[in-house]
Formats: structure tokens, C-alpha cells, sequence
């Protein structure tokens, strides 16, 4: 049942059953400030969230940087051909070393190097050289040069952060002792997108747009066709929407889109006739096309209660497009700016006050998971 | 100097006869929202003092390309307009195209007001 906030009612939690009466999120948490900063901690602070795709640092110390809530990582390739996360923050006096770096335009270096004092980190995160004034004490009076002890290489390291993989996808998780093992958020989304030759496409395209609204909202978007019929008509027009199929698991959800017009198996990289979106709990979806040899991900990063960041990226065998192919990523583009008006119209209704819990349909179940799983995660 | 000399960007409503001057571009496209939402009038561009020539191009597509040349994280939608107004368009006109345009997935949006070519 919808609420509205008449002065009457009260909210309750989301129910765990989608045909009871409370089913939705109430709409506060779509609109609070102090729910975006809960979220930093309990939501992107507990869970492993996509990090970037390992193709885009294909050599030892390539590397590229992604903000998590208020933390700045760099992700980077060692020498091993390991790739893994450390904060972007110095060991000395806590400066951020690398400057913004996108994954499109990924950097290079030997040694990871702090510009304040030049405390210079290996590629395995230990501290390899400090210069001179750090080794003797001869501005300091009271301090024999003798006394200065050397610094530990492993106790003076940068700080990693536990990363792990699903194909040649990287996530990180930023807690200490994370509740969930990445194989256990993922679930069967692991062993299914691990079948897939994903590492063998190159980035192609990156998209990076500036929404008004809250990450859920289009999150929720994201995971209901309802509105494709009236929002998305030329799209529609290719597709069998009552074949579609929305499959709900733990953390993760796949809407299934049948295309009216069979394509050519070869030039897929997945084998079944249809489009399979996948939404990874919280802000990550995989994007396997129906009609394309490649395929994408959405990055949902929240900026604030009201504005999110979408990050669109594009996976293709080459990262030359061919003219389908470019035609293929415009047509995507569209959607997405169909969807961008959707939601920061939702945004406006939602932040005008007048409803406190909304009424999902029977088919928005997995708009109902992810609504449940944002409340579980506030509760625990 | 005086401050008026230093402001780069100008535009005038004809129906009110207020002229309001800015620093950035995209403060005037503020500005229009502002006075557009309060008395539905339009604004015209009246200085825009850049360090390049706005282009020539006449359709919107064509000017954000040429314009993305002098800018690396999207054109601000006011330098647009501006280039716009060189051939009859007002601010509304300009920003209602943009609008359109991003529906068609050609441009799109790498920050608020800003916009680059897919
Ligand atoms: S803070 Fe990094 S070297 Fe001093
Ligand atoms: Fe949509």
C-alpha cells in the first residue's frame, strides 16, 4: 500500500515478502543526507564493489585510481602480474600520492612515489626509499644521528585492501573482515560469467554522466522493464517483453530480453538468444548484449543523497569500434538518457515530501531485493 | 580596472531590459533558468570573450565537436549557447536542442552542464 506522508501514517520496514503491504524502501532513504553517509560505511564500506576491469592495466605498474565513499584507491598491476588495491594515502603524513586517474587513461610507474616528501612504495605496497633527511638526524639537536632508526619497509607499507576477482573483473571490499567472501555475494553470477571469454574484450568506450538523482533510484530503474513499453519505445520495437524473465538470487539479479529477430550466434559472446542484464548488488551491473559482440558495465556511484555518477563502459574484441558497433553504443546512450529522465523525475517526486513508502508491482521483485538489501544492510 | 570590464560573458533580456554579466559561461545559463522560470522571458548572448573563435557550424552536433577541441571534460552548455546565438538561437532554443540531442544518445553529459560527443 502506498503511504503518503498525510501526517498520519508511519513508514515500516521493507517487508521480506513482495505481496505484503510494506514493500518498498520508505522514500527517505532515497532523499536523507545522513543516509548517504550511513550508506558509505554499511552499504560500500561491507561489500565488494567493482573496482575495474584488469585488461586496463595490462603491464606491472600500470595502475588507475577509484574513489569508494571518501576513500581514494589505486589499483595496480605488481610485478607478479598480481593486481591489487592500497589506499592512495602516504604512510609518512598520510598525503594522497597519485592524482585522479582514470581507468581509460591508466598510468605507468616503477614505484609508487608521494610528492609531499618522496617516500617512494615498491609495487607490493613496501616502502623501498626515503631520502636523506629521513635516515640521519642532523637538523634536530637533541638527536644523534646514530639513533635514527631505519624505517621497515613492511611496517611503514602502504595500506592494501583486500581484492579479489570474477573474471577479469576486479573488486575490492574495504572492510576488515568482510562478511561475505566475493564467491558469496556473487553466487552463481561467478561460475556463469566465468564461462564467458570476458578477458579477451578490450575497453572500447567509457561514458561517464552526472545524474540527479539517488544511486538507488536508478539502480531500481535499472532492474524493472515495466516502464520499457511507454519509455523506451523505439527499443521495445526489437524485443519480445513477455518473453522476458527476471531471475532474483542473493545479490544479484538477471533480466532475460528476448530479441524478436534472431542475430547470428558467431557473432555473440554469449550463446543464448537474448540480451542478459545483470544487476551485482550494490552498484555494479554486467551488461551481456543481445545484438552486439561485446559487452558492458555499469558503475551506479553515488556523489550524494540526490546525484549519482554513471559510469558506462564498453567491452568490444577490438577497441577500435567498427561503425555497428559505435552504432550499437549510441543506441545505448539513448536508453540511458531515456532512463536519466525517468529517474530524476522519480527523484523530484521523491523529493517533494509527499509519499513515505512506495507500492512496488508483482513484477518489480527485483526492485523489492534490492530495496531489502539496502535495508539489510542499514540494519546490521 | 573596474569589475565590469573583467566579466567575459554577458547576455540581455529584450523584454526586460536586464543585462546580466559573468565570469563563466555556464553562470549565465544559471542565471537565464532563474529569470526564464520567474517571467518566462528569453536571453540573448551578448559578449563571450574566448580565447578561440566559436564555430561555424550550423548544427548542434557539429559546434560541440569543434568546441570539445578547447575542452577536456565537456563543453560547458553556456559556450554552447553562446556559439549557438551566432545564429539566432536563444538560450532556451539552445538548451531545449541539447536536450533533444542527448535523447538520441549522440551527446552526452560528463558533468552536470557540461556536454561531450558519444
Ligand atoms: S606524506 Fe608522503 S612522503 Fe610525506
Ligand atoms: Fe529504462
Amino acid at each position: 500500500m502506498t503511504r503518503w506522508n498525510n501526517g498520519l501514517d508511519e513508514v515500516e520496514r521493507v517487508s521480506e515478502d513482495i505481496t505484503d503491504e510494506t514493500n518498498a524502501l520508505p522514500a527517505q532513504y532515497f532523499t536523507d543526507r545522513e543516509v548517504h553517509e550511513m550508506e558509505k560505511e554499511k552499504v560500500f564500506g561491507r561489500y565488494w564493489i567493482y573496482a575495474g576491469h584488469a585488461n586496463c592495466v595490462p603491464e606491472p605498474g600500470d595502475h588507475f585510481t577509484r574513489t569508494i565513499g571518501d576513500s581514494e584507491l589505486i589499483v595496480v598491476r605488481d610485478h607478479e602480474g598480481e593486481v591489487r588495491a592500497y589506499y592512495n594515502v602516504c604512510a609518512h603524513r598520510g598525503s594522497a600520492m597519485v592524482e585522479e586517474t582514470p581507468m581509460t587513461d591508466p598510468g605507468n610507474a616503477r614505484r609508487i612515489r608521494c610528492p609531499y616528501h618522496l617516500w617512494t612504495y615498491d609495487l607490493d605496497g613496501s616502502l623501498t626509499n626515503t631520502p636523506k633527511s629521513f635516515e640521519d638526524a642532523r637538523l634536530n639537536p637533541d638527536l644523534e644521528d646514530g639513533e635514527v632508526a631505519e624505517l621497515d619497509a613492511d611496517r611503514n607499507a602502504l595500506l592494501e585492501v583486500r581484492s579479489d576477482r570474477i573474471g577479469p573483473f576486479v573488486f575490492v571490499n574495504l572492510h576488515d573482515d568482510p562478511p561475505l567472501s566475493l564467491e558469496e555475494q556473487a553466487g552463481a553470477m561467478k561460475d556463469e560469467l566465468e564461462a564467458l571469454p570476458l578477458g579477451e574484450y578490450q575497453l572500447a568506450r567509457r561514458y561517464v554522466s552526472e545524474v540527479e538523482c539517488n544511486w538507488k533510484v536508478f539502480g531500481g530503474n535499472y532492474s524493472e522493464c515495466d516502464h520499457c513499453q511507454a519509455n523506451h519505445q523505439e527499443w521495445v520495437e526489437g524485443l519480445e517483453l513477455m518473453d522476458s524473465e527476471l531471475e532474483v538470487d542473493d545479490y544479484h539479479w538477471v533480466l532475460h530480453y528476448k530479441h524478436k529477430e534472431d542475430v547470428d550466434d558467431e557473432v555473440r559472446i554469449h550463446d543464448e538468444h537474448e540480451a542478459k542484464f545483470y544487476y551485482f548488488w550494490p552498484n555494479f551491473t554486467v551488461n551481456m548484449y543481445g545484438t552486439a559482440n561485446g559487452y558492458g558495465t555499469y558503475i551506479i556511484d553515488p556523489i550524494d543523497e540526490n546525484r549519482f555518477q554513471l559510469v558506462a563502459d564498453y567491452y568490444f574484441q577490438d577497441s577500435e569500434l567498427s561503425d555497428e558497433e559505435a552504432e550499437f553504443v549510441r543506441t545505448s546512450r539513448q536508453l540511458q538518457e531515456e532512463d536519466f529522465e525517468l529517474v530524476e523525475r522519480q527523484q523530484r517526486g521523491l523529493e517533494s515530501g509527499a509519499i513515505a513508502q512506495a507500492q512496488l508491482g508483482p513484477n518489480e521483485h527485483t526492485v523489492h531485493r534490492l530495496h531489502l538489501l539496502a535495508q539489510e544492510a542499514y540494519e546490521a | 580596472m573596474s569589475r565590469h570590464h573583467s566579466h567575459a560573458f554577458e547576455a540581455t533580456c529584450s523584454d526586460c531590459g536586464v543585462t546580466k554579466a559573468a565570469e563563466s559561461p555556464n553562470e549565465l545559463i544559471e542565471f537565464y533558468r532563474r529569470h526564464s522560470r520567474h517571467t518566462s522571458h528569453e536571453l540573448v548572448w551578448t559578449r563571450a570573450d574566448v580565447a578561440f573563435e566559436l564555430p561555424a557550424a550550423d548544427d548542434l552536433e557539429c559546434v560541440v565537436v569543434k568546441l570539445e577541441t578547447h575542452y577536456d571534460e565537456g563543453v560547458p552548455v553556456g559556450i554552447v549557447a553562446a556559439a549557438m546565438s551566432d545564429r539566432g538561437a536563444t538560450i532556451g532554443e539552445t538548451l531545449e536542442s541539447i536536450r533533444d540531442v542527448r535523447l538520441t544518445g549522440a551527446l552526452y553529459e560528463p558533468r552536470d552542464d557540461h556536454v561531450a560527443v558519444v
